[in-house]
C-alpha cells in the first residue's frame, strides 16, 4: 500500500496537467481565432504572392537547360556558383556595396540635420517640412524623368548652370566614373525628406526633464546634442539604417530608366542584375539563384536588425 | 405580400447576375478580341497616332475589336511579349524590334505564318514581294515567313544647314565619305579655348542604339557584324570594325569634334534641336520629330562610306506569338494585312517618319504628294537600296551588349579600340557557346 500511495500520486498530477495542457491549448486556440482569422487574408495572400514565389525561385535556381532546344534538368548548386563566378554580378555586389553606403550615410546626415533644425514646430518650420519631404511624394521613375533632364549633356539644367564653372563638361550619366554618384545623388535627394520624419519622431521622444536639466547645469547646445539627444535617438538610428540598406537594394527604378546599368555595368545594381539575366538572357535558373542570393543577404539584415532591436527593448 | 416582394427583389438580383455572367460567353458570339503590343523606340508623338489607326481598324472589322498596348521600348516589349506567353496568355500581334525575330524563333515563341498566307491563296513569294527587298532577312527565318515588316528606318546623317553655310559649307553637297565628314566635323566645332561650344558630330550610343550604329560604320567600313546565315557568329575582332571603332575614337580623342562619353538618342536629338551639336547620326524614325522641332533648315544624308555605301536596317516586324487560338490569329492576321496595307503603311510612315516597308506605299497619291514637299523623307528611302539586314542572333541582346559595353569604354577613353573588340569578340563568343554546341559544334 504504501508503495502504491506513491506511485498513484504521479499518475494522478501528471494527468491532471495533460489534459489541463490540451484543455488549455484548446481555450487559448478559441480566445485567438479571432486574431487568427484577422490574419487570415493576408496570410493568404502572402502565401500566395510572398512564400509562393519564394518557393518557386527556391526550385527554379535549380534547374537549369544545357542548349537552347535542351530539357531543364537538375545541376544542383550550378547556377549558384555560376553566378557567383560572373564578374557582371560580382560587380554589381560591389556597385551596390558604393551605393548602399554612399547614399545611406549623407541621406541620413542630411536627414538628422533637417530634423534638427525643423524640430520646433512654427509655420516657417512646417511649411520647410513639407518642402523637404516633397521629393517623397514624387513617384522614383518621375524623379528620374527629370533627373535625365537635368543631367542632360551640354543643353541640361545642372550643365546649363554649372557649365559656365567647368572647362569641360562632364557627361552624367555617360562615364562610368561618375554615372553611379549622378544616380546616387537622386537617391539622397528623395530619400533625406522621408528619413528626416523617423527624426523628428525620435526628437519628440527626447525627455523634456533631462534636456532642462542638462540646460541648468550649464551644458551647451554640442553637450545636449553628443550627450542627450544623439544617444536617445540610437533606435531611430538603427532603424533609419536597415531600411536605407534595404532601400539601397530595392529601390533600382532610377537605374531601369536612366541607365540601363550603363554605360559598362558601372550603375548595375544587384536587382538589376536579376532582371537582365531573367529577360535579356533568358536565364531563368541564374536568375533565381542571384535572387536567392539576395533574398539570404536581406534576411540575414533584417534577422540582425530585429535582434539588436529586441535586446534594446529587453535591456534597462 | 412583404416575403414575395422580397423574392422578386432577390431573383431580380440573381437574374442581374446571372447576366453578368453569362455576358462573356455572349461576347464570344461578338466580336474577337485581339490585344496589339507596340512599342514606342524613337521622340515623337507615336502612341497618340497608334490610337488613331487602331480606332479606324475596329470602326472598319466590327467583327473584331482590337486594342493597342502600350509597351515601353523595343527591348521592354520583347520582354513583356515573353512574360505574356509565359503566363499563357500571349497578345495576338506585337510590333516587334526587327532583330529579335529570329531569337524568339531558336525559344520557339513564334507562330510561322507560311500556312496564313497559304490560306490567303498567295505564295510566299508574291506575299514577300510586296515589300523592299532589305527587309526581308530580318523577316524570313530557314525560308519561312515569320514576320512582316511594318516599320522601317536606316541610320541617317543629319544636318543643320544654317550652321553648314556659316561654316562655308553647302548643304547640298553632303559629306560623302567618312574623309569630308571628319572634315566637315572639325569646321563645324566651336570652341571657346579649351571648351566646345558647338560639337561638330554627335553618334548615339546607349543599349541598342550602341550596337546598331558599330554596325552602320562597320559595313560602311567594308564589313559585316554577324553571320546573315547563321545565328552562332559575330564579328567583332575584325579590321573592318576596328577602323569604325578606331575612327569613332578619334573624332572624340584625337580631333575632338565628338563628345565623349556614351550619350543617349534623346540626349543626341535634343543636342542637335538646341543647335549644340551641328551633325548627327540618327534614325530616319526620328525624322518626324526633327521636323517639327527644328527652328533652322536641316538636311539629311546617307551615311558616309569609308570602303561602300552600305547602311544596316532598323525598325519593326509585326508577329503572332506561338500558342494562339485559331480565331484569334485569324483575326490578328486580318489586323496586320490591314496595317501593312499600301495606304496604312503609308499613313503610318507620314505620321511616323519611318519609311513604309510596303512598296506600293509610294504609289499612292498621298504619298506622292508628301513626298514632294518633304523631300528628305526621300533620302530614307533611296538609302533602303544599299540597305542590309539587321543583326540578329541567338541572344541577340546579350550578344550586342556584350559589344556596347566595350564601346563604351572605349568612347570614355578607358580602353583601346583593339582590346576593347577582343574582349567583346571573347564575351560574345561566350554568350553563344550553348547555340553553337547544338549547331554548329554538334557533329556526328
Amino acid at each position: 500500500m504504501s508503495l502504491a500511495e506513491p506511485a498513484a500520486l504521479p499518475v494522478a498530477t501528471s494527468a491532471a496537467p495533460r489534459l489541463d495542457v490540451l484543455k488549455r491549448l484548446t481555450t487559448r486556440f478559441k480566445a485567438s481565432l479571432p486574431a487568427y482569422l484577422l490574419l487570415l487574408p493576408s496570410l493568404v495572400f502572402l502565401a500566395l504572392f510572398t512564400y509562393g514565389a519564394m518557393g518557386r525561385v527556391f526550385v527554379d535556381a535549380l534547374y537549369q537547360r544545357a542548349t537552347p532546344k535542351a530539357p531543364l534538368h537538375f545541376v544542383g548548386l550550378d547556377n549558384i556558383s555560376a553566378v557567383l563566378a560572373d564578374s557582371a554580378f560580382t560587380g554589381a555586389v560591389v556597385n551596390n556595396l558604393i551605393y548602399a553606403v554612399g547614399t545611406a550615410i549623407p541621406s541620413i546626415g542630411l536627414a538628422l540635420l533637417f530634423a534638427l533644425a525643423l524640430s520646433r514646430t512654427n509655420a516657417v518650420s512646417s511649411a520647410l517640412r513639407a518642402a523637404l519631404f516633397l521629393p517623397v511624394l514624387i513617384p522614383m521613375v518621375a524623379a528620374s524623368a527629370l533627373f535625365m533632364f537635368i543631367f542632360l549633356p551640354n543643353v541640361g539644367l545642372l550643365d546649363y548652370y554649372i557649365g559656365r564653372l567647368l572647362p569641360v563638361l562632364p557627361n552624367w550619366l555617360g562615364d562610368p566614373d561618375i554615372a553611379l554618384y549622378a544616380i546616387m545623388i537622386i537617391t539622397i535627394w528623395k530619400n533625406a525628406g522621408y528619413y528626416m520624419l523617423f527624426f523628428l519622431a525620435g526628437l519628440q521622444a527626447v525627455p523634456e526633464d533631462v534636456m532642462e536639466a542638462a540646460h541648468l547645469d550649464g551644458a551647451g547646445p554640442y553637450m545636449r546634442l553628443r550627450h542627450i539627444i544623439l544617444p536617445e535617438l540610437k533606435p531611430t538610428f538603427l532603424f533609419v539604417t536597415v531600411i536605407a540598406i534595404l532601400n539601397a537594394v530595392t529601390q533600382v527604378d532610377h537605374v531601369f530608366v536612366m541607365t540601363q546599368g550603363g554605360p559598362s555595368n558601372s550603375t548595375n545594381l544587384v536587382l538589376f542584375y536579376i532582371y537582365q539575366q531573367a529577360v535579356e538572357h533568358y536565364d531563368v535558373g541564374k536568375a533565381s539563384a542571384a535572387t536567392l542570393l539576395t533574398l539570404a543577404a536581406l534576411m540575414g539584415l533584417t534577422a540582425l536588425s530585429f535582434r539588436t532591436m529586441a535586446t534594446r527593448e529587453g535591456g534597462p | 405580400m412583404l416575403f414575395s416582394r422580397r423574392l422578386m427583389l432577390g431573383l431580380a438580383m440573381a437574374g442581374t447576375m446571372a447576366g453578368a455572367l453569362a455576358f462573356p460567353a455572349l461576347a464570344g458570339e461578338g466580336p474577337t478580341e485581339i490585344d496589339l503590343f507596340f512599342p514606342v523606340p524613337v521622340d515623337g508623338k507615336l502612341a497618340r497616332d497608334m490610337g488613331t489607326l487602331i480606332k479606324e481598324f475596329n470602326d472598319g472589322h466590327p467583327d473584331i475589336k482590337a486594342t493597342a498596348v502600350y509597351t515601353g521600348s523595343y527591348d521592354d516589349t520583347l520582354i513583356k511579349t515573353r512574360a505574356a506567353i509565359k503566363a499563357g496568355k500571349p497578345p495576338s500581334a506585337v510590333i516587334m524590334s526587327a532583330n529579335f525575330l529570329l531569337d524568339m524563333q531558336i525559344e520557339n515563341e513564334l507562330t510561322n505564318l507560311d500556312a496564313l498566307i497559304k490560306a490567303d491563296g498567295t505564295t510566299k513569294e508574291q506575299f514577300l514581294g510586296q515589300f523592299f527587298p532589305a527587309l526581308q532577312g530580318n523577316a524570313v527565318i530557314n525560308r519561312s515567313v515569320y514576320g512582316v515588316p511594318f516599320h522601317n528606318s536606316t541610320p541617317l546623317l543629319y544636318i543643320n544647314a544654317d550652321k553648314a553655310k556659316e561654316a562655308g559649307l553647302d548643304p547640298n553637297k553632303p559629306p560623302q565619305t567618312w574623309a569630308d565628314l571628319t572634315d566637315w566635323a572639325k569646321k563645324l566645332t566651336k570652341r571657346e579655348g579649351d571648351k566646345v561650344t558647338q560639337w561638330g558630330l554627335e553618334i548615339p550610343c546607349a543599349y541598342d542604339y550602341c550596337g546598331w550604329m558599330m554596325e552602320t560604320l562597320t559595313m560602311s567600313n567594308g564589313g559585316r557584324y554577324y553571320n546573315e546565315e547563321f545565328g552562332g557568329e559575330v564579328y567583332y575582332d575584325t579590321p573592318s570594325m576596328l577602323g569604325a571603332l578606331t575612327w569613332w575614337n578619334d573624332l572624340v580623342t584625337k580631333h575632338k569634334v565628338h563628345p565623349p562619353g556614351a550619350t543617349p538618342g534623346p540626349a543626341v536629338s535634343t543636342a542637335f534641336i538646341s543647335g549644340n551639336a551641328a551633325m548627327m547620326m540618327l534614325s530616319t524614325g526620328s525624322l518626324t520629330y526633327v521636323r517639327d522641332n527644328a527652328k533652322f533648315a536641316y538636311k539629311v544624308a546617307f551615311i558616309p562610306r569609308n570602303v561602300r555605301n552600305a547602311v544596316p536596317i532598323g525598325g519593326a516586324s509585326l508577329i503572332v506569338p506561338a500558342g494562339l487560338e485559331a480565331d484569334k490569329q485569324k483575326a490578328a492576321w486580318t489586323l496586320i494585312k490591314w496595317m501593312t496595307s499600301p495606304e496604312k503603311s503609308g499613313w503610318w510612315s507620314r505620321a511616323t517618319g519611318y519609311f513604309a516597308p510596303n512598296m506600293a506605299a509610294y504609289k499612292t497619291p498621298d504619298m506622292i504628294d508628301f513626298l514632294n514637299k518633304n523631300p528628305d523623307a526621300k533620302t530614307a528611302v533611296e538609302q533602303l537600296d544599299i540597305a542590309k539586314p539587321w543583326f540578329a542572333t541567338y541572344k541577340t541582346v546579350p550578344v550586342r551588349k556584350n559589344l556596347e559595353d566595350e564601346v563604351m569604354l572605349v568612347l570614355n577613353g578607358k580602353k583601346q579600340p583593339k582590346e576593347a573588340l577582343a574582349a567583346a569578340q571573347k564575351a560574345a563568343d561566350e554568350t553563344l557557346k550553348p547555340y553553337n554546341a547544338e549547331t554548329s559544334l554538334k557533329l556526328p
